[in-house]
């Protein structure tokens, strides 16, 4: 299957307004799909059960499921890009059959931990809860773990698309589901949206099986002493866990948060303006698919060539220059979209937040919720960049400075009052995407010494 | 390695010992000239105790051991300097500016040695590098340093014609990845008394190394011209890269890569010249060549090749009475030796004499492709039945039953096998390379006198070596004379007492010599 880069530059070829229009579209729907069908299923369970489903049932399941997501991410953070990045080794030394396997290997390892944990978590902390609850709740954390471990193998393996269509047709049957189970409370809306997110996995496991060719069942040689980087299993595990930390911590501030399912809390003022907010960055991460896989990886592939295949010093240095220039321009440009974004938002939120029944105190920290989201684009830009690069140090510190920043700004900001709410997680972005472009010209100034020298 | 394979005695070790040779390529693990010269000389000197370095590429290049070890060589080493080996951890260096302006320094002055600044001396820049090897100028700097590369990168842009700079970068990685294993190694090294290399290139420059270290004296006795043989096909070959396109390449221009490993060579040719105390040379166009080449005219000195002649002389009983028609060239069938133009012309001979055969003896196994298009051209030239390969051969059983001992050589220093065929009554025919005029035609007027020994023919020229060759063969008077010539030659000139006897007084002067303060 050809890269997503291959198809978008087909796109852009027609040099066309429609062209470009297309190609933007379609990198928007590639690149925020899978989380924007996550927050909207959610968000239309909701809605269409309020009538039949108490509202006290429907913030439990809003809840479960937000828990949920949370976990099996973390969960899965440590394993997701150390085992991507295995897997990309081998392909890279034509060494397929290992892969499928060994992709059975972690799942495997995947379910039987996040089955274990979600079995004891069920057993010792939901006492006042049904068992159909409870065992929906632990299957949910296996299937959801599941789930990311596929998408970013499938991403890996740049199959997008299909995990769009998955995506799609997973939250169409995780709403279907609830909606037929909702007679049954809050147990039929759980029940049901697992359902779905089952189907998703299958769907995805029946993708990975069937693009790989494999002779053994099940392998673990990812787990060899020296097989994974160990600095992508934290990595893994510190981003996760830095996106989530403002959070977190708002979570178990007893003066922001309500406790609302046995030892599930929430913080309904911080909640809803951060979930919102990243429906709002769907044109940055569009503009951030289109140039690095585009342009950038362009340069980059010809500044390796050069390298490689006997290319002048002179070349080399011109090309790092304009690889240098489409970073540049990328992150721009991602910067430029997100600043009209959040202008849009300033002038269209009132009126959005009246036609969701919300009320407008939400407004300031829904404004700093987009802000730090969008910021989190860029970053998520530079760390793809220092990927590319492979500068897995540097994306150590800076997941690792992410967490100490969201955790500890948040903390500071829950002191300092209800006003300064949102601002913690927006300086943690804003310090994080700083420092990563400083290492970023750092790594860049001396990135031939580096790529030759180190080797 | 698998327990089936056949058990390797262990090599010998001792404490001390009184002359260590360093060798690059040769012995014990290769047979060859140089290497028998190297054997003669332990041999010839019983009283004194030998120790061997030996400097190969990589062990799975070489086979076993060749000698039986004279129980006077008392120590064995064996180092491979591009043996895969450790690497400095992957983070980049920072290194001291004002260590570097050294590197800077003997670069400038090797590049350069006729234009530098009045008072600069060539032993204290030397020096100055290789006594930071193992801090400042460490391996990991060389590797990892950001002066290194800084100084790669301005020595690309100011002087790399081609314009691959990854080949660039590699080769000069490749070059210099040795100096550091070759500082270790006379770090190492047993305490002996004197130094003996016999090559400059990586040899030379682990003793001017050890002499730096140990304060002994260094003698270097040079066979052939380092950069033009085959060591330098031996480390280079591999890594030589050439980017010019066919119509930017002129066959007589060397690639840029080529002559970067030959001016290294020329480099560290000179770091070994600097640092000997006694050169020799086998002959004189050799000894002003090293004068040419940075050495100290006072120090040079030229000592031929000996040859055990109480082991060839009983050889001329042998000989049938009629002179075999038979024409061997003995030596390793690698390209330098043109073995091709010695099958040519033996077409040509067998043209004329049709009884003619033609032998080779000598190992096939260095270059199997060179040796695979010799056998194609020689069944293309239909001589299928009339030439041998013999493999490796003793010489005492061989020469009784050759004609002639032919060299068809592009290069040759003073090579064993013309006296030792002149001592068993064997006239040679020889190409005009290193010092086969000399041999074959004398050096003086005394020597001249003699008679020539064989005949001389131009560089791959097969026809005239054809038509030496029958000359001889078909004229068994001029065969006589030659053959007379030859075994009187090698008596007075080039006996292996000779030698010896002017390699003791080189190794007393080596043994008492004394540090000064100048060196």
């Amino acid at each position: 299957m050809a890269g997503i880069g291959f198809e978008l530059r087909k796109l852009l070829r027609r040099e066309s307004f429609a062209g470009l229009f297309q190609a933007y579209a379609y990198a928007g729907i590639i690149s925020s799909g899978p989380w924007v069908l996550s927050i909207l299923g959610i968000l239309v369970i909701g809605i269409i059960s309020a009538a039949t489903v108490a509202d006290r049932h429907i913030t439990q399941f809003q809840v479960s499921v937000t828990y949920l997501i949370m976990l099996s991410l973390v969960l899965t953070g440590p394993i997701q890009l150390s085992f991507t990045r295995w897997v990309a080794d081998r392909l890279f030394e034509k060494r397929n059959a290992m892969i499928a396997p060994n992709f059975l290997g972690a799942l495997l390892i995947v379910v039987v931990g996040s089955g274990l944990l979600g079995l004891l978590a069920v057993a010792t902390l939901f006492p006042g809860q049904t068992n159909l609850y409870r065992i929906t709740f632990a299957s949910g954390l296996v299937v959801m773990s599941g789930i990311w471990l596929s998408t970013i193998f499938l991403s890996g393996m740049k199959q997008y698309k299909t995990i769009v269509a998955l995506f799609f047709i997973g939250y169409g049957v995780s709403v279907t589901g609830a909606m037929g189970l909702r007679g049954l409370g809050l147990e039929g809306l759980l029940l049901g949206f697992v359902v779905g997110q089952f189907v998703l996995l299958a769907g995805m496991l029946v993708m990975v099986l069937r693009a790989l060719p494999t002779q053994r069942l099940i392998a673990f040689e990812f787990l060899q002493r020296g097989a994974m980087f160990t600095s992508l299993i934290w990595v893994g595990l510190f981003y996760n866990l830095g996106v989530w930390a403002d959070k977190l911590v708002f979570w178990a501030a007893p003066e922001v948060s309500q406790a609302i399912i046995g030892p599930l809390r929430a913080s309904v003022i911080y909640d809803i303006p951060a979930f919102l907010a990243y429906l709002a960055i769907i044109p940055g991460m569009a503009v951030f698919l289109v140039r690095i896989e585009t342009d950038f990886v362009e340069y980059y592939e010809r500044f390796y060539d050069a390298v490689r295949e006997g290319g002048s010093l002179g070349n080399i240095q011109r090309l790092r220059d304009e690889m240098v220039f489409t970073i540049r321009q990328g992150l721009y440009e991602i910067l430029k979209i997100q600043g009209i974004t959040v202008l849009l938002v300033i002038l269209a939120a009132p009126r959005v937040l009246d036609w969701l029944g919300i009320s407008h105190l939400y407004l300031p920290l829904l404004y700093l919720d987009v802000v730090a989201a969008s910021l989190q684009v860029v970053l998520l830009g530079l760390l793809n960049i220092f990927f590319y690069l492979d500068r897995r140090r540097v994306v150590f510190g800076l997941t690792a400075l992410l967490l100490v920043l969201n955790v500890g700004l948040s903390i500071i900001t829950l002191q300092l009052g209800a006003s300064f709410y949102g601002y913690g997680v927006a300086l943690a972005m804003m310090i994080t995407v700083f420092v990563a472009m400083l290492a970023l010209e750092s790594k860049l100034h001396r990135l031939e010494y580096e790529t030759f020298m180190l080797q | 390695m698998s327990a089936s394979e056949p058990s390797v005695p262990p090599l010998p070790r001792a404490e001390s010992a009184d002359i260590a040779l360093l060798l690059e390529g040769t012995y014990p693990y290769i047979s060859g000239g140089v290497s028998s010269w190297v054997h003669q000389i332990i041999t010839g000197f019983p009283d004194l105790r030998f120790a061997v370095v030996f400097l190969g590429s990589r062990p799975e290049d070489y086979g076993p051991i060749r000698y039986e070890l004279p129980p006077n060589l008392v120590h064995v080493e064996a180092h491979y300097l591009f043996d895969a080996a450790e690497r400095p951890a992957q983070r980049t260096l920072r290194t001291d500016q004002a260590a570097f302006t050294h590197v800077k320094a003997l670069h400038r002055y090797w590049q350069e040695p006729d234009n530098v600044p009045a008072g600069t001396d060539p032993q204290a820049l030397f020096g100055a590098v290789v006594d930071r090897f193992d801090d400042q100028l460490g391996e990991a700097h060389f590797l990892r340093g950001d002066q290194a590369w800084q100084h790669l990168c301005e020595q690309y842009e100011e002087r790399c014609t081609d314009p691959s700079f990854v080949d660039y970068f590699w080769t000069v990685r490749t070059m210099h990845a040795p100096l550091w294993k070759l500082k270790r190694i006379a770090d190492k090294l047993i305490p002996v008394k004197a130094f003996h290399t016999v090559s400059t290139g990586y040899a030379g420059l682990l003793g001017a190394m050890c002499k730096r270290r140990h304060g002994r004296s260094l003698v270097l006795s040079e066979h052939g011209i380092y950069t033009k043989e085959r060591k330098i096909d031996l480390f280079g070959a591999r890594w030589i890269a050439d980017n010019r396109s066919v119509l930017q390449r002129d066959l007589t221009e060397l690639s840029y890569f080529r002559e970067l490993w030959i001016r290294f060579f020329q480099g560290i040719g000179r770091a070994c010249y600097e640092s000997s105390d006694q050169i020799i040379a086998l002959y004189e166009a050799n000894r002003r060549r090293q004068v040419a080449d940075g050495a100290r005219g006072e120090r040079t000195s030229t000592i031929p090749n000996g040859i055990d002649i109480a082991r060839f002389s009983p050889l001329r009983a042998l000989r049938p009475d009629a002179v075999p028609p038979v024409l061997c060239l003995i030596g390793r069938v690698v390209p330098i030796k043109d073995v091709k133009n010695f099958i040519r012309a033996l077409r040509s001979v067998i043209n004329q004499m049709p009884e003619a055969e033609g032998w080779i003896a000598g190992p096939e196994n260095e270059d199997p492709a060179y040796a695979e298009e010799c056998k194609l051209l020689i069944a293309s030239l239909g001589l299928q039945d009339r030439v041998r390969f013999l493999g490796f051969q003793r010489l005492t059983e061989l020469l009784p039953k050759v004609g002639l001992v032919v060299l068809s050589s592009i290069s040759e220093a003073l090579p064993l096998v013309l006296l030792e065929g002149f001592a068993a009554g064997v006239p040679a025919v020889s190409t005009d390379v290193g010092s086969c005029r000399q041999l074959i035609e004398g050096l003086d007027d005394a020597d001249r006198a003699i008679g020539a020994s064989g005949r001389v023919v131009g560089l791959a020229d097969p026809k005239a070596l054809a038509d030496a060759a029958v000359e001889l063969l078909s004229d068994p008077a001029a065969w006589q004379r030659a053959s007379d010539a030859g075994v009187e030659r090698v008596h007075r000139y080039y006996s292996l007492e000779l030698m010896l006897g002017r390699y003791r007084a080189v190794y007393e002067r080596a043994l008492t010599w004394q540090a000064s303060v100048s060196s």
